[in-house]
């Protein structure tokens, strides 16, 4: 856009009242007042304008122009105001601007009503213009007949609003959903922990050795066969952990390739050279020397611990 | 059995936080319960106290309570309690009740001519409805009766004419409370 040639302040101070009129006509491009339909409005409804206002560049509207949300009648209230900034383009600047009202009248017949022009004020930093939203009228319509046709009075006032109780069925199924999972969890960690009937998993063959240990082990039924049959259990174990057959002599693979059994190796060594006291060497009494059927009973505890990530 | 390890401690806080939780809504529950069970004995009309930061739907009840039997100067202070918990549908089913409350006490009024004390009555419920309009422009009832209300001050004259000895200043003040033209009036 080329610049508007400058004139001496003393002849446009002269030439303002003359230009004033047209010159806001030109800075003000269009203000176009989109509306509802202008019949069928009762009393309490809301009434939603917009109106497209464009500038010519420099001039922005002025916001404390803008209405505040307020009663503007005894009979309307605007109840909202927003003004959308939609940007400079072409050198116009456009803005949307949305109001809303609400009427309070109260029609003996269709009348015809207005919402009155709103005035605004643009400003391009030095120079201000005056702007306005036209008016807008409508037709109200009654909501009731002046004299009651049907018997009734016309005094009949619709009934209260019962009191609304509160409800419970969203918390129901909160609750719901809280306690299936209290239960979901509490079945997963039985399963993780080996609890029960589900301490017979396969991939816990710890835990299985230690109640067969229990058993085997109880002080009414202890006795030297009892006693390496307990020993055999937790060697089951061992073998179902590492998927083979474990001696003495694999030791060492099976803490590498099993970490977390890495703080029983002692005693674990201690199981294996009873074993080998028990099964091949045939001596009983070096066995329950070398790991009392007590500390088998309490191996058997730490590698389920130790299994089930709980040592 | 590193990854052992981290599933026990994920089950032990998936137990910890849905033992939490319904613990949670089972208080909710019992609470909404008795809430529950404080309304509807206010709606089957026995006076029960309410806190002053009980549920909107429990002072409702109460508002509702009093309003009906016309104890406004207690009912007032609950509406602003209600309108305080911003529960918009409660706060205008409270001004809509409220209103209608006082609209029913000044209609009683009208019929054995007592004006004076029926028109701040008419007053306030019609401040009543359209506040509860302007929270919910969809109440129906509320605009029916807010017609009404608005229809009511233009009735008085008639009420006046037909009524018998009414006493002059009391059509004046009657009068003073409308905004500058008949409301309503084409």
């Amino acid at each position: 856009m080329r610049a508007p040639p400058r004139l001496p302040a003393g002849l446009l101070l002269l030439l303002a009242p003359l230009f004033a009129g047209a010159a806001a006509q030109a800075q003000v491009r269009a203000v176009d007042l989109y509306a509802p339909r202008p019949f069928g409005y009762t009393i309490g409804d809301t009434i939603e304008l917009s109106a497209e206002i464009a500038l010519d560049a420099p001039f922005r509207l002025d916001p404390a122009s803008l209405p505040r949300p307020r009663a503007l009648s005894y009979w309307l209230d605007l109840r909202d105001v927003r003004l959308d900034d939609r940007g400079v383009a072409d050198g116009v600047q456009r803005y949307t601007l949305h109001l809303a009202y609400q009427t309070f009248y109260a029609p003996l017949e269709p009348k015809r009503l207005d919402l009155p022009a709103l005035p605004l004020t643009a400003a391009d930093g030095g120079r201000r213009i005056e702007l306005s939203v036209p008016s807008w009228s409508f037709l109200m319509s009654p909501l009731r007949e002046i004299v009651a046709s049907a018997g009734g009075t016309t005094m009949a006032l619709r009934p209260d609003m019962a009191p609304p109780r509160i409800a419970t069925a969203g918390t129901l199924r909160h609750l719901g959903v809280a306690l299936i999972g209290a239960l979901l969890a509490l079945l997963l960690l039985a399963w993780h922990l080996g609890w029960g009937p589900l301490g017979r998993r396969r991939t816990r063959p710890f835990a299985r050795a230690a109640r067969a240990v229990t058993a085997e082990l109880a002080p009414s039924t202890s006795s030297p066969p009892a006693y390496g049959r307990a020993l055999v259990a937790l060697h089951r174990a061992f073998d179902a952990t590492a998927g083979a057959g474990v001696f003495a002599e694999d030791l060492p693979g099976f803490f590498a390739a099993h970490p977390a059994f890495a703080p029983v190796e002692g005693e674990v060594r201690r199981l294996f050279a009873a074993s080998r006291r028990l099964f091949f060497g045939e001596d009983p009494a070096a066995a329950a020397r070398e790991l009392a059927p007590e500390d088998v009973l309490a191996l058997a505890r730490r590698l389920r611990a130790v299994e089930r990530g709980s040592a | 059995m590193r990854t052992e390890r981290l599933l026990l401690l994920a089950l032990l806080l998936l137990l910890v936080a849905s033992l939490g939780a319904a613990g949670w809504f089972g208080l909710r529950l019992v609470q909404d319960r008795l809430a529950n069970a404080d309304i509807a004995a206010l709606a089957s009309g026995r006076d029960i106290p309410v806190d002053a930061d009980a549920r909107p739907a429990l002072l409702l009840a109460r508002l509702s309570f009093l309003a009906t039997r016309d104890r406004f100067e207690e009912a007032q202070p609950l509406v602003n309690r209600i309108m305080a918990t911003g529960d918009t549908p409660i706060v205008a089913t409270a001004l809509y009740d409220l209103a209608n409350a006082r609209l029913r006490a000044a209609l009683s009024h009208l019929e054995i001519n007592e004006i004076d004390p029926a028109v701040p009555l008419v007053r306030l419920a019609k401040e009543g409805y359209r506040r509860a309009l302007g929270l919910d422009p969809g109440l129906w009832d509320a605009k029916y009766n807010l017609d009404i209300a608005m229809r009511l001050v233009r009735d008085f004259p008639q009420i006046e004419t037909s009524g018998e000895d009414l006493p002059p200043e009391a059509a004046k003040r009657l009068w003073t409370d409308l905004p500058g033209v008949p409301q309503g009036l084409p």
